[in-house]
């Protein structure tokens, strides 16, 4: 039993990161926009929790400072890619590698430490308990006590869904990606609306990085977002940007994240950390397949 | 008196640095006519549009709209005051469904952006019975025809309470059959009071539809006359400055070997769908063959199937008693010279330069094109070849290193026309080649055809253009759902038999042949 609420619990913390940065990067999809920078708004984002709530000492400051260095980043993508109409992909590939070096070097110069930043000082982002659910045998241990984090990305996923589909912002947004000059001559400018997809990528990202350095873990380390942000790009092109496929995904390769934590009791960790990548080559070698069939 | 809803005074437009698309055009339209503008390709018809909708700026001149002073910065600002304009070119979301393309920009919301998906349907299925466009609002507009895209198009306008509606080529698109139906459309929209402007090149057409016609030449206004008392003759003559021969004279001449076959071709496509059924025919040296047929019966098949784009699951198809059924397609291009009915897609690659696009397919099979064996391009005899057309082809170019799509339709057929040509291959292949071109340009194109077969050329003509037929083939084969349905010789048919073997696929049964 305890093994499966922590498989579970494992699962769902793996999956959170990823979900969010994946909604922030289906709203960029939609619109049109090859984004791969979720990975460097991740990161971004997780350095920036750390660095406000050890200062602040508050958490609260924490989600702020995350979602604003995301925006940060996001900022520069709409600079570059939508007003300059630089190459998309290469604006975010400069994007990743620009995340890494900077919140590497400030790392180094504002706490004076390599590789991973730890103090008592950061505070992290706390867990909800809700009573009488919590009394509930096994299903409480996994509705209640969850990171607040995790409670929001569900209503996140709801309202990414129902903006997409059900709101003119949605209407617009997939028109942007669908056929760009139509939007434009329907008196909407589509650079508009792949700007407000980009904050909205950005404020996703932020909080998926405040997640990772102040829910799933209390500290910030070098390149933490490990891929992640990849992951995200490939959920979100596997299910072809659907927010429920999108959460779905994730929780996939949440639980394969933690069945590779599970599997380092028998195999080295360099192997089990493989898992969730190897996940994702398998999904997108099925994905492949499914597009082919549905071409011929 | 009606009065004039629009007024244009004295439009100049100069696209720098030197060409002048409009000079000094003035030109009124009436609430409620339907206004034909008429001319040969960059005579200035759209140019004179765009400015009346805010695409393109006047460098100077007035606009008045209902007797006020207008400048339109943006289309936005013309759909506002009630000017739309539908493009050539369809602009809808095909995964998007009717009212959704329609009301986009404009959406009926209700709380938190939610869009009123009852209240917008309702507005859409209103305009669409007021004006009884025969549309369901709900289907998806990748599911629905060319035509009825076209009116999604006008919907989308009319949705925006525009007054004046102006339609770049909307018979373009259309198959025959459609077009009366748009007519019908049209005319009762101006039966409604809108202002009706419609671009064309194609004179019967508005002479049929239009009340007034303007007609362009070169940048300036020629005259606007009534459509009552005009002709198709008068109107080609101010439009090209010169009298138009509409029945090129043929020289009878009595063809040769055959030079082209087909045997039993059969092609299935990737549903298994048989889309050519033992198609069967032959060209012979110094003929031309007219096919006819509806779009869609199996002529895009028919020519994949010989330029080796798809592979027929059964038959042969032979060029000089040459097998070219499995042949790689370089090796069809020595035999066979193409012109695609695609200008922009298959026959040519607009983005590269006019010199490129004049050596491909020269670049690989003539050695004169490149040094050491194909390893390097000779430019200098590609642009001495590139002269020849422009000199042969009477093409209009500046420079052969500006891009391809910088040449005027026209003119862009007449590359595609030299470069193929000069191929010097036994046997010709035209599809649609004069689809899209204005009245002078298809009279050269037709003149260089029958030149070909005075060459002792086999040439095949694929098109959708009756008339054409007529005026140049010697045979005309229809093709009916894959079928070669009628093979007869143009002196002893006429167009209605073809016209009735295109809709049914077979003879109209006399009725009063019982005595």
């Amino acid at each position: 039993m305890n093994i499966l609420t922590g498989l579970i619990n494992g699962m769902i913390s793996g999956a959170t990161p990823i979900l969010l940065a994946a909604l922030g990067g289906t709203f960029t999809y939609y619109a049109g926009i090859f984004n791969i920078a979720m990975e460097g708004m991740m990161l971004s984002g997780a350095f920036f929790a750390v660095l406000g709530s050890y200062y602040f000492n508050s958490w609260p400051m924490g989600i702020l400072c995350a979602i604003l260095g995301s925006l940060f980043m996001a900022l520069i993508f709409i600079l570059f890619a939508v007003k300059l109409k630089t190459d998309e992909f290469v604006t975010g590939i400069a994007l990743n590698l620009f995340a890494v070096g900077s919140t590497t070097y400030l790392l180094r110069q504002i706490f004076d430490v390599k590789g991973a930043f730890s103090k008592p000082g950061i505070v992290p982002i706390p867990r909800l308990n809700i009573p009488l659910i919590n009394k509930i045998p096994f299903l409480g241990d996994i509705l209640s006590g969850q990171n607040m984090i995790i409670y929001l990305t569900i209503l996140l996923t709801i309202l990414a869904a129902y903006m997409i589909f059900k709101t003119r912002f949605g209407l617009r947004l997939r028109a942007a990606g669908y056929n760009a000059a139509c939007l434009d001559s329907s008196g909407v400018s589509t650079d508009r609306v792949r700007t407000w997809s980009l904050i909205l990528c950005g404020v996703f990202c932020g909080l998926a990085g405040a997640f990772l350095s102040l829910g799933y873990v209390t500290l910030f380390s070098e390149n933490m977002s490990a891929g992640r942000g990849w992951i995200s790009l490939a959920a979100v092109i596997l299910v072809n940007g659907n927010p429920w496929g999108i959460a779905l995904i994730s929780l996939i390769f949440g639980f394969t994240d933690g069945f590779g934590l599970l599997l380092q009791q028998y195999l080295p960790s360099q192997f089990t950390s493989m898992v969730p990548y190897v996940a994702t080559l398998i999904a997108l070698y099925f994905y492949s397949v499914k597009a082919r069939n549905k071409k011929a | 008196m009606t009065k004039p809803i629009i007024e244009m005074k004295n439009i100049i437009k100069v696209f720098p640095p030197n060409v002048v698309a409009l000079d000094s055009v003035s030109a009124d339209f009436m609430q409620g006519e339907i206004h034909a503008i008429v001319g040969e390709n960059g005579a200035g018809k759209s140019t004179l549009m765009k400015v009346l909708y805010g695409l393109e700026h006047a460098n100077s001149g007035e606009i008045f709209f209902q007797e006020v002073k207008i400048e339109n910065k943006n289309a936005g600002e013309a759909i506002a005051r009630g000017i739309g304009m539908v493009h050539q070119e369809i602009l809808l979301i095909p995964e998007y469904t009717v009212w959704e393309n329609i009301i986009l920009g404009e959406e009926p919301t209700g709380l938190f952006g939610k869009i009123d998906q009852h209240a917008a349907r309702e507005q859409v299925k209103s305009r669409i019975d007021e004006f009884q466009f025969n549309l369901d609002p709900d289907s998806k507009v990748e599911d629905i025809s060319v035509a009825a895209r076209q009116k999604v198009e006008i919907l989308k306008l009319l949705y925006r309470n525009v007054s004046v509606l102006i339609l770049d080529e909307p018979t373009a698109v259309l198959t025959p059959q459609e077009i009366p139906q748009l007519f019908l459309e049209l005319r009762r929209l101006a039966k409604n009071g809108k202002t009706i402007l419609f671009i064309s090149h194609h004179l019967e057409e508005v002479l049929e539809l239009s009340d007034r016609i303007t007609v362009m030449r070169k940048g300036a206004k020629i005259a606007t006359v009534d459509a009552a008392n005009t002709s198709k003759d008068s109107l080609a003559q101010m439009m090209v400055g010169r009298e138009v021969l509409f029945s090129s004279q043929r020289i009878e001449q009595i063809p040769g070997e055959v030079v082209f076959n087909t045997e039993n071709l059969s092609f299935r496509d990737a549903n298994l769908r048989i889309r050519l059924e033992n198609v069967s025919l032959s060209v012979r040296a110094g003929e031309i063959v007219g096919i006819a047929g509806v779009e869609g019966n199996g002529q895009l098949e028919l020519v994949n199937c010989m330029m080796g784009m798809s592979k027929p699951f059964q038959g042969k198809i032979v060029v000089n008693n040459c097998d070219l059924t499995h042949a790689e397609i370089l090796e069809r291009r020595r035999f066979i010279s193409f012109v695609s009915q695609d200008r922009s897609k298959m026959g040519a690659s607009i983005k590269d330069s006019i010199l490129d696009n004049v050596r491909m397919t020269h670049h690989r099979l003539n050695p004169k094109f490149t040094h050491w064996k194909g390893l390097l391009l000779n430019d200098v005899y590609a642009r001495k070849f590139t002269a020849q057309i422009e000199k042969a082809f009477a093409v209009v170019m500046g420079s052969a290193d500006n891009e391809f799509r910088s040449l005027s339709g026209g003119n862009q057929q007449k590359v595609i026309l030299g470069r193929e040509l000069l191929l010097d291959t036994p046997f010709i292949l035209l599809d649609q080649p004069t689809r899209g071109l204005d009245v002078g340009s298809i009279e050269y194109v037709h003149e260089t055809i029958l030149k070909m077969r005075g060459q002792n050329r086999a040439i095949l003509l694929i098109s959708a253009d009756l008339e054409e037929l007529f005026r140049i083939a010697d045979r005309i084969l229809v093709i009916f759902r894959g079928k070669i349905v009628a093979d007869l010789p143009v002196a002893q048919t006429n167009i209605e038999q073809i016209g009735y073997l295109m809709l049914e696929g077979r003879e109209k049964i006399n009725a009063a042949k019982t005595d």
